[in-house]
């Protein structure tokens, strides 16, 4: 697992955590929890980059620029999880394991976003445990990973 | 030492023996061995119980309150349609998280919908056996921060 590198990607508005609606995602800068996954991903002697873009276009650019860069992606879509078909056809394409997570429990929120159109191309999704959603997202990446290396 | 209880719906005492390319994983039971292991190295206790009939799940969670810290389910089919198991969770007190082994969003539409995941804290789907893993970390990151 030494050489795994892996991508955390976080769509729209992510940029403003801690500064807006703090009942719902918690008081923690993007900084701050960028530095607890990069923590996470030490204890497991990975590399991790970090990507957060308001940019639809944007983040497709840099999932495509992942392929044969990058071994796996926990992505945090925010908004776009719920429409983008555009973000869904960029995480089939270059077929990277994939991990959708999300700070709420989206399911306890408006029924617009029990929707999640990335979900189907994801390995499987987590959500409402908070900033740690994040940390169990790298967990459950490099369990996949390690599996599709054994297999 | 908290105590937290696992809880495993219909049909999934058939794992390992059904629809191998869905529940990749191995039984039941060895699910339940690593849980046991992830509690040890988390310093908690883990009870695994497993059901396949509603009632017995309800019967179960009304053991909870003053007995465990929280709850992993795995609702199985019941998920996406029983309301009865929906009030029951209302009664344990304790942060309840809903787990998959599959990722139910890959799956058929009627998978996509589940009247449980709005009263758990969270929702975990789509990593095997150790969706539950994942679910137990969560638990005692909530109870123990």
């Amino acid at each position: 697992m030494g050489s795994a590198h892996i991508a955390v990607i976080h769509g729209p508005n992510l940029n403003m955590l801690g500064k807006r609606e703090i009942g719902i995602y918690g008081g923690k800068t993007l900084d701050q929890i960028n530095e607890e996954i990069r923590l996470e991903a030490r204890v497991h002697d990975v590399d991790v980059d970090f990507f957060q873009s308001n940019v639809e276009g944007f983040i497709v650019d840099y999932i495509h620029g992942c392929a044969g860069r990058i071994q796996g992606i926990v992505i945090n879509a925010g908004a776009y999880t719920h429409y983008s078909i555009a973000l869904r056809d960029a995480i089939a394409a270059v077929r990277i394991p994939t991990i959708e997570v999300h700070i709420s429990n989206i399911y306890k929120r408006e029924p617009f976003r029990h929707v999640s159109f990335i979900a189907p191309v994801c390995k499987g999704q987590i959500c409402g445990f908070g900033s740690y959603s994040y940390i169990l997202g790298v967990r459950a990446l490099l369990d996949v990973l390690a599996e599709e290396w054994l297999a | 030492m908290k105590k937290f209880l696992v809880i495993s719906g219909p049909n999934l005492n058939l794992l390992g023996t059904r629809k191998i390319s869905i529940y990749k994983e191995g039984t039941l039971e060895e699910i339940h061995a690593k849980l046991r292991q992830k509690a040890i190295e988390l310093g908690v206790e883990v009870d695994c119980r497993q059901f396949n009939s509603e009632g017995d799940i309800i019967d179960c969670m009304q053991q909870v309150p003053g007995t465990y810290a929280g709850v992993i389910l795995n609702a199985g089919a019941l998920a996406h349609y029983s309301y009865a198991l929906r009030s029951a969770i209302g009664t344990m007190l304790v942060p309840c998280v809903e787990v998959f082994i599959s990722n139910v969003h890959a799956r058929e539409e009627f998978r996509h919908t589940s009247v449980l995941a709005d009263v758990c804290v969270g929702v975990i789907a789509g990593f095997g056996g150790n969706s539950y893993v994942l679910a137990l970390e969560a638990l005692v990151n909530l109870v123990n921060p």
